[in-house]
């Protein structure tokens, strides 16, 4: 025991010394601080603010367009405020979780109530649910946000329900802003004259002067004049083609236009119509696994559903770093002949415990520094998107789940350790290395791939016939946990897991003996079954 | 006496191939014994089985009283043929770290490895990373780590290998101290002066087979002694003396004087004689014993030949 001891201890300060393993550590943070930040970033500077030449030669045509763009900029506005006032108010974000329905009709009478008030000169009272801020963007009526007046009104409401003390909020860019012809172009010239004119700048070899700036010219829109009546194609010229926000929103504002039409002289009311489109069957959802009264299913629950997913990914981590440390250090102690000394001095089998284990530790002081890291920085950054993360773990940390995990990670850890410090002991450089781990990458890609797939299905015939694959038992049983899988499986498998750990720590142990003496060319698969025969060298 | 180490009848065999065939010797335990033989002789492969690292496919070993070494193994020190160390850790970490491994506290560990460094006037390099190490140094804090735990048997692979004659003879230095407290010392080598200087006895093995076993003056005494000569004219007269079988230009480079190799009961002062008898002059005649050079090369020199041939 004491010699296990020794090695592991010797395993673990040197690998906690080397380079490797700090920046393993540190980039972790990193990249998740990065995972935060970017999404943030990118909503905000990702997509730049376009510039739009607009010509249309029917003037409602033109209005409606232009009506809509105004709309989409109105509604990025209200959602970056939402967001503000989300991360504002700390308790907010916390109910949001629970509540995921949305009583739109109540929502409307309160902010009808709210804007009421606002008339008056008292903004007292808050028309909003707090719980329901961030899901408000979509239900509040494109009228409401193309009334200047309301919209403003609406704007400052939002505003009211910031704490005091909160920071000042700053309005976003504008998604799309409208940008007039050229000077010596009027609405008068034909197409082809304006295309003409406007070509060097949509091919981006010249800045378009807009309002006393020169600006990327993103589009020119020429929409015709017959647009409305006979539907004629509306010319759309632009050298982004990934980019089709705006050219959506021209035609759908069209389109509800010309639908509307179409309605209206069928004699059909299209007021009925949007009424009735907006009729929707929702659902409440119930898991049989909980206690009578508590069944409804809410967002942490569906967390809870894939809580197993993020601990197939730690697993997974753990097994590919702590596989390169075990192969790096066995090959370095073969290749020195450190081995020998070691061997007339302990056991191999003594060696094989301590270096598995040693490196293990290795494994879960990276992970644990890894999770407090990544809890520092999500409370740092608290923001809507980290709660569930925070919640996340809280619903891990039930314990039949925590218990099941901890095994799982455990044995599947073992035994892929063992296989490596396997391969270790019989190749004398990395290279000859790299030809033995290529097949085993291949295995351990395969319960990355199904990881998706695991969760809509866990008790299916794949998850269920996988499961009994000992490589995969431990990643395929862990993303099932959630899900209550049959306990008859349960401790099946992990019987099943037990014994292929023993058998290839048997295995490799047998190996190790021989494959650390040994020098020259790695041996073939069949010299390798005749070494798990043979006896002590 | 008792012995350190003994070896009976012991064979291993790899498929058809007898690494080690039937070799069987004693160490008693406070004495140097060099272990010889030439490349591929099968020495690495004993060592190792008297460890235990490999075992016998028939016969037996008993180490310190014991059947099997492991059972013995923080009573032994082992420095293997080919050295190595861990690139990363400092001279001290290393010595303290295989120490531990023998049952030795840590905290003693590290303070018998500065101690063990200093002696061997390594000091100035107890921090330094190994891999900083020039390869003679390494070699050094090498053997140091196999006996930093007092083992009272040290069994040492080509320990003079790849050190520069200061440091070999610091290595003797090393060995005659082990002795000089008791301990029993095994080392191989196939550098027959070494053996010759420190070595109580010698175990000489050819293509895994026992060649020799005994003191090393019975090794020399497996040769007849040759008689030097240097005269004018006298090549033809040395051919025709009695006793002597063969005549070759002496090894030492001196010019002119020829080696003669007389049978085992052949006087050499009877020799001496016939040459005043014969009136030629001599200005040189000495009678050298063997050394343990040529009674290797005598005892192996064929197996060693057929050894790098194949």
């Amino acid at each position: 025991m004491m010699r296990i001891y020794r090695v592991a201890q010797r395993e673990y300060l040197e690998n906690v010394k080397t380079k490797g393993f700090w920046i393993g550590i540190l980039l972790f943070p990193v990249m998740i601080w990065l995972m935060v930040e970017v999404p943030k970033f990118l909503e905000e500077k990702g997509i730049p603010t376009r510039h739009v030449a607009i010509v249309s030669r029917d003037a409602e045509a033109g209005e409606l367009a232009r009506q809509r763009l105004t709309l989409l900029n109105r509604q990025k506005v209200l959602q970056a405020l939402q967001q503000h006032i989300a991360e504002a108010t700390e308790s907010q974000r916390k109910e949001m979780l629970e509540e995921q329905e949305i009583d739109a009709a109540a929502l409307l009478d309160r902010l009808e109530e709210g804007l009421e008030q606002m008339s008056q000169g008292s903004a007292e009272i808050n028309p909003f649910n707090p719980k329901q801020l961030v899901d408000i963007g979509d239900l509040i009526p494109d009228e409401y946000l193309l009334n200047d007046g309301q919209w403003l009104a609406m704007r400052n409401l939002l505003l009211n329900q910031l704490p005091k003390g909160s920071p000042e909020f700053v309005e976003p860019d504008p998604r799309f802003i409208e940008v007039g012809l050229l000077p010596g172009l009027t609405d008068m010239a034909t197409d082809a004259e304006i295309e003409t004119a406007l070509r060097p700048y949509l091919r981006a070899e010249k800045l378009y002067p807009a309002s006393g700036r020169n600006v990327d010219l993103f589009a020119l829109v020429l929409i015709p004049e017959n647009v409305l009546s006979e539907k004629e194609p509306i010319r759309f010229w632009s050298s982004n083609l990934a980019d089709t926000d705006l050219l959506d929103a021209i035609t759908d504002s069209l389109t509800d236009r010309v639908r509307q039409m179409e309605y209206d002289s069928r004699g059909i009311s299209s007021s009925e119509v949007k009424e009735i489109a907006q009729i929707r069957v929702r659902s409440n959802n119930f898991n049989p696994n909980k206690q009578e009264g508590e069944e409804k299913v809410g967002i942490r629950d569906r967390i809870r559903q894939y809580a197993p997913v993020g601990f197939v990914y730690l697993l997974w981590i753990a097994i590919f770093t702590v596989a390169q440390m075990l192969l790096n250090n066995t090959i370095e102690e073969k290749s020195n002949r450190i081995i020998e000394v070691l061997l007339s001095s302990v056991t191999t089998n003594e060696l094989l415990l301590g270096k598995v284990l040693g490196v293990a530790a290795v494994g879960v002081t990276m992970q644990l520094a890894w999770i407090g890291s990544m809890l520092g920085i999500l409370r740092l950054k608290a923001g809507p998107g980290a709660e569930w993360v925070v919640d996340l773990l809280a619903a891990v940390v039930s314990p039949e789940l925590l218990i099941g995990f901890l095994f799982y990670f455990v044995t599947g850890y073992l035994f892929y350790a063992f296989l490596f410090a396997g391969i270790g002991s019989i190749c004398n450089t990395i290279k000859e290395a790299q030809n033995f781990m290529s097949p085993m990458m291949l295995i351990l890609m395969v319960p990355l791939g199904t990881m998706v797939f695991i969760p809509n299905d866990p008790n299916g015939t794949i998850a269920t016939v996988m499961s009994w694959v000992p490589p995969w038992t431990p990643f395929i049983m862990m993303n099932r946990m959630a899900a209550s899988p049959p306990m008859g499986e349960i401790v099946g498998t992990g019987i099943m897991l037990l014994i292929s750990v023993i058998f290839v720590f048997w295995m490799s142990a047998k190996i190790f003996r021989i494959g650390v003496l040994r020098t020259g060319q790695p041996p073939k698969f069949l010299e390798l079954l005749g070494w798990l025969k043979s006896s002590r060298p | 006496m008792t012995t350190a180490i003994e070896m009976n009848h012991v064979v291993k065999t790899y498929g058809d191939f007898r690494a080690v065939d039937d070799v069987s010797f004693s160490v008693n335990e406070g004495t140097i014994c060099g272990f010889l033989g030439p490349n591929g002789a099968g020495k690495t492969t004993s060592i190792r089985m008297i460890l235990d690292i490999l075992r016998p496919t028939s016969g037996s070993i008993e180490v310190l009283g014991h059947p099997v070494a492991s059972q013995v193994r923080d009573r032994i020190g082992y420095l293997p043929e080919e050295k190595g160390l861990y690139k990363k850790m400092t001279a001290t970490a290393v010595i303290a770290y295989f120490a531990t491994l023998k049952g030795v506290p840590s905290s003693v560990a590290r303070e018998k490895a500065r101690e063990l460094l200093d002696r061997y006037g390594l000091s100035a390099f107890k921090d330094h990373k190994c891999e900083a190490l020039s390869k003679g140094m390494g070699q050094k804090v090498q053997v140091l780590a196999s006996i930093a735990h007092d083992p009272d048997l040290v069994i040492l692979d080509e320990p003079f290998s790849g050190l520069d004659p200061v440091n070999q003879e610091v290595m003797e230095e090393v060995i005659q101290d082990l002795k000089s407290r008791g301990k029993t010392v095994l080392f191989s080598t196939h550098v027959m002066s070494h053996a010759e200087r420190i070595c109580e006895s010698i175990v000489v093995i050819a293509a895994g087979k026992m060649a020799f076993h005994g003191s090393v003056e019975e090794a020399r005494n497996l040769l007849p002694s040759r008689v030097r000569v240097r005269g004018d004219d006298i090549s033809d007269l040395v051919l025709r003396l009695p006793g002597v079988q063969s005549v070759k230009p002496s090894a030492d480079g001196r010019a002119d004087v020829l080696e003669l190799h007389i049978s085992d009961d052949t006087d050499p002062q009877l020799l001496l004689k016939q040459f005043f008898d014969s009136g030629k002059s001599l200005d040189t005649f000495e009678v050298v014993q063997p050394d343990l050079h040529e009674v290797f090369v005598h005892l192996v020199g064929e197996d060693a030949r057929e050894a790098a041939d194949r």
